[in-house]
């Protein structure tokens, strides 16, 4: 019997956007079982750097991670950040797309919007239970448990208790418990991603305590905080016609489009919206800015591609820094050579700015390594967040495979113990998909990615051609004192004089100054004699 | 390249020491121990006009312990010079076969490597030696195979293994006297009363001459190198000549025995480095000649075809500067290379055996010979 219209929609309505949410939760990073694990981390650390980084504070972050059954863990993340101030918790917790961070336009990690609410509804759908907080600020420690009423997308709080302080204190704890996860040392897992994130966010100090009770510490190795990102007005090209609708329809200020236009945009000046008014006779500007339609987005950012632009600010990207991935890369892999490429800032789509910044390990942890082979590992990153998933839908990926490795004297990337470190730094990093994993092959991007890492491939080859150098003059050196022995012998026999003991260790010395691998002598090496005999007549000339 | 002087075992000695002295001193100075030599490839090796010899150039090659190139043959160099330093002090010969195996052995425990492998290594390096101390292998208790049988007016003196044997060789009979592989240490000519040196190719030749008392008749030295020439026996050859003796020779009709001749006169380009020692320019060629076909009229019934190897040593030696520069014998070549002819020397016992001594006779008393 078919279900009645009406029942399906009275259903319908009832769908909260955290209902949503968890029919749709694989679309959110909670798919597969190590990759939700690593999820739930990076929902709470990225909120604890968030908030320090906003709060002018260098984060310290340790997360703990306890086996409490089967495939079911308990995860404690504490930082030393602001804390939460109780009416606040709630929001943060509790309420999915409530974040303050959501509209702004302006670099941020890889926020997904529903961060740390999300994980917490993850508890309830596969514990039972929620998460419990405890927010230190303002000789104040408030903790609670939250829950998601699903039905209303708001929070519930219960079990709070307020404690003064000596405010010596600060930051948030969140515990929660969550079952159909995995932890392991995988490319995916949390040890990984944390690993990653060390790197790129050198400012923080992070610890990880994982279920057997072991605990790895990355230690801060920059003492200063990054720049603070600002919110910048977008640029009309590059914009998407939903993020334009969006835009319009959330503008409660502005009383109508050309004023929108004008406001909410960067380099749209009355001149230019005359300009678009000629080029759109059908699309009404004096409307107010709610009542955009999708046709007339769809008509202005086609409209926007025909109008000469000047290129937005670049000012709003912010790189990770060269000094400072050497700092975090030298620390987390030690390697024997590490070379770090800073791309300026370049701009996509004519309107978005970005910028691409590698960085190449080789030796010391660099690389993976299984037994005694090595494999090269390239890490993945835009704005600071590392992306461990779709790797092979990836314009970074596909950059790296696209360099002739061989032209670098790198016979075979994938074998070496190579660590290849690329960070994507925009305001709008152009995802391929709302899993955020992967970075689209805008053409200016794909092509910067690749330049970076030529350049940084460059630098290798500078240095493993001189390794070569100095293992050729280990060996040449070799070559020569192996005759050394029996050279003294002989040639103090034959000058009878001298004594062998002291021959060889005059010529040892000798060997050892002219091919040690400091001093770069410019001495070339005579090949050996030819023995040029001429076959033609040495019939019979007593030689034998 | 300086005079090699007759030099004596005394002063391959000395300069074997001296050798080893001047790399001490390198040594002690902080260089690496390195000697000197002639280059030995073709690019330095030409003919002479002035002295009339095959010769190496001026191109002279340093040779470096510290090189990686170079190290191991250095080593192996200096161990020959030590072991010929030792034969020398023994007065004990050996081969360059036996002195291959004297140094045949590992450079220790930890190296998986011998002093020599193979002779052909030690070989060429013997040759670095008599380059750069300007002396001959011989001089370094260093022998040869002999090849070479010598009669005739000539008395030696063979100082050997603490003896001193007196040899006539007038009274070698039927097989004369082997020539050894040294004739200058411990080998001095006590007397030499002959008018001439005859050098005939084929041992054959020289026991017909022999036989027939050729060398009493002509008071000449009769030699055959049987074949191309060794060392030893060209040394002889030029001391002879040194003497101010005549040198004629006589070989087959063809490519192979006129190149035998040639080696004789002008030496050869293996052996440029001794030249000085062993080419004897004043030698003159009695035949058989091409021309000789047609003096002779039985001789023509004699001929045999050229081979192919005939052929292509006739055009070679027509490319060589010292022998085109010589019309008469651009004659011959061109002929051999036009009739395909040759003639061997045994042909002139065709109209009967004792006729060759006829036909040396009336050649050399005639003046009838090839530059």
């Amino acid at each position: 019997m078919p279900t009645s219209t009406d029942k399906i929609f009275s259903e319908f309505k009832e769908h909260s956007v955290a209902e949503f949410f968890k029919k749709n939760k694989q679309m959110l990073g909670f798919s597969g079982k190590t990759r939700s694990l690593t999820t739930i981390v990076h929902e709470y650390v990225t909120n604890s750097l968030d908030a320090c980084e906003e709060a002018g504070i260098l984060a310290q972050i340790t997360v703990k991670i306890e086996e409490v059954d089967r495939e079911k863990y308990r995860v404690i993340t504490e930082d030393n950040g602001p804390g939460i101030p109780k009416k606040h918790i709630g929001k943060a917790l509790g309420q999915m797309l409530a974040g303050t961070k959501f509209h702004r336009y302006m670099q941020q990690r890889g926020q997904q919007g529903i961060g740390a609410s999300g994980c917490t509804m993850y508890a309830q759908i596969t514990t039972g239970k929620p998460v419990k907080a405890t927010s230190f600020y303002d000789k104040k420690m408030i903790s609670c448990e939250v829950a998601v009423d699903l039905k209303t997308n708001s929070a519930v709080l219960a079990n709070i208790v307020e404690q003064e302080t000596d405010g010596s204190k600060c930051g948030l704890v969140v515990e929660g418990e969550f079952a159909d996860v995995k932890y392991d040392k995988s490319s995916f897992g949390v040890f990984e991603y944390m690993k990653r994130t060390a790197m790129a966010n050198p400012h923080a100090q992070f610890t990880l305590i994982d279920p057997t009770g072991e605990s790895v510490t990355f230690p801060r190795t920059v003492g200063e905080i990054p720049k603070k990102a600002h919110t910048v007005l977008p640029h009309p090209l590059g914009i998407s016609t939903n993020d334009l609708l969006d835009l319009a329809h959330r503008d409660a200020d502005s009383t109508k489009i050309s004023v929108f236009l004008q406001n909410k945009f960067s380099r749209i000046s009355a001149a230019k919206v005359k300009e678009l008014k000629d080029a759109l006779p059908s699309v009404d500007f004096e409307k107010k800015p709610h009542e955009l339609t999708w046709s007339d987005a769809e008509a202005l950012v086609k409209a926007f591609t025909s109008v000469k632009w000047i290129a937005p600010e670049t000012d709003s990207v912010i790189p990770i820094g060269k000094e400072q991935i050497e700092k975090s890369l030298q620390s987390i892999l030690a390697p024997q050579f590490l070379s770090v490429t800073e791309r300026p800032v370049k701009i996509y789509k004519g309107g978005v700015p970005f910028a691409v910044e590698v960085a190449i390990a080789y030796g010391g942890h660099a690389g993976r390594q299984l037994a005694d082979k090595f494999t090269s590992d390239v890490m993945r990153f835009a704005n600071r967040v590392p992306l461990l998933f779709d790797n092979s839908g990836c314009a970074i990926s596909e950059a790296v495979k696209e360099v002739d490795w061989k032209r670098y004297n790198i016979k075979n990337f994938e074998e070496e113990p190579i660590t290849l470190f690329i960070n994507l730094a925009s305001v709008y990093v152009p995802y391929t998909s709302a899993g955020k994993q992967a970075i689209s092959s805008e053409e200016d991007v794909f092509a910067e990615i690749k330049y970076a890492v030529m350049e940084a491939a460059r630098d290798l080859q500078r240095y493993l051609s001189g390794i070569t150098r100095d293992r050729d003059k280990k060996e040449r050196r070799k070559a020569v004192l192996r005759y050394v022995g029996q050279l003294s012998k002989d040639v103090v026999e034959l000058a009878g004089s001298g004594k062998s003991a002291d021959v060889e260790k005059k010529l040892m010395n000798l060997i050892e100054t002219k091919y040690s691998t400091q001093i770069d002598d410019d001495e070339s090496e005579i090949d050996a004699p030819k023995e040029s005999k001429n076959g033609k007549e040495d019939e019979d000339e007593g030689e034998e | 390249m300086a005079k090699r002087s007759e030099t004596s075992s005394k002063d391959a000695f000395a300069k074997l020491e001296n050798l080893g002295k001047g790399m001490i001193g390198e040594i002690d100075g902080g260089e690496t121990p390195k000697f000197s030599c002639s280059l030995r490839s073709k690019g330095n090796v030409f003919y002479d006009e002035s002295v009339g010899y095959i010769r190496l150039g001026d191109k002279v090659e340093e040779r470096r312990f510290v090189n990686v190139g170079q190290a191991r043959k250095f080593m192996q160099t200096v161990a020959i010079a030590n072991k010929c330093k030792k034969f020398l002090s023994e007065g004990a010969h050996t081969s360059i076969r036996g002195l291959f195996y004297q140094l045949k052995f590992s450079l220790g425990e930890d190296l998986d490597e011998e002093l020599f492998s193979e002779q052909s290594e030690s070989n060429p390096l013997i040759e670095d030696l008599e380059v750069a101390l300007e002396l001959k292998r011989e001089d370094l208790n260093l022998n040869t195979d002999r090849k070479g049988v010598v009669a005739g007016p000539l008395v030696l003196k063979d100082k050997f293994g603490g003896d001193e044997t007196e040899i006539d060789c007038t009274k070698q009979g039927r097989s004369g006297w082997m020539i050894p592989s040294d004739v200058d240490n411990g080998m001095d000519f006590v007397d030499v009363d002959a008018d001439y040196v005859l050098v005939v190719e084929k041992d054959a030749m020289w026991q017909r001459l022999n036989e027939d008392k050729f060398w009493r008749k002509e008071n000449c030295v009769l030699i055959t190198p049987k074949g191309q020439a060794s060392r030893g026996c060209r040394r002889l050859i030029k001391r002879l000549a040194n003497k101010k003796l005549p040198v004629y020779v006589f070989t087959d009709c063809d490519a192979w025995g006129w190149y035998i001749y040639w080696a004789i006169k002008t030496g050869s380009m293996n052996l440029a480095y001794l030249a000085n020692d062993i080419a004897t320019p004043e030698a003159r060629f009695i035949g058989v000649t091409m021309q000789d076909i047609k003096d002779y009229d039985f001789l023509g019934q004699l001929t045999i075809r050229a081979k192919d190897v005939d052929i292509k040593r006739a055009e070679e030696m027509l490319s060589y500067e010292w022998i085109s520069r010589h019309k008469e014998w651009v004659n011959e070549l061109k002929t051999v290379l036009t009739t395909k002819k040759k003639i061997e020397q045994d042909a002139l016992q065709g109209p009967r055996l004792s006729f060759v001594g006829e036909y040396l006779r009336e050649k050399i008393s005639k003046k009838k010979f090839l530059p």
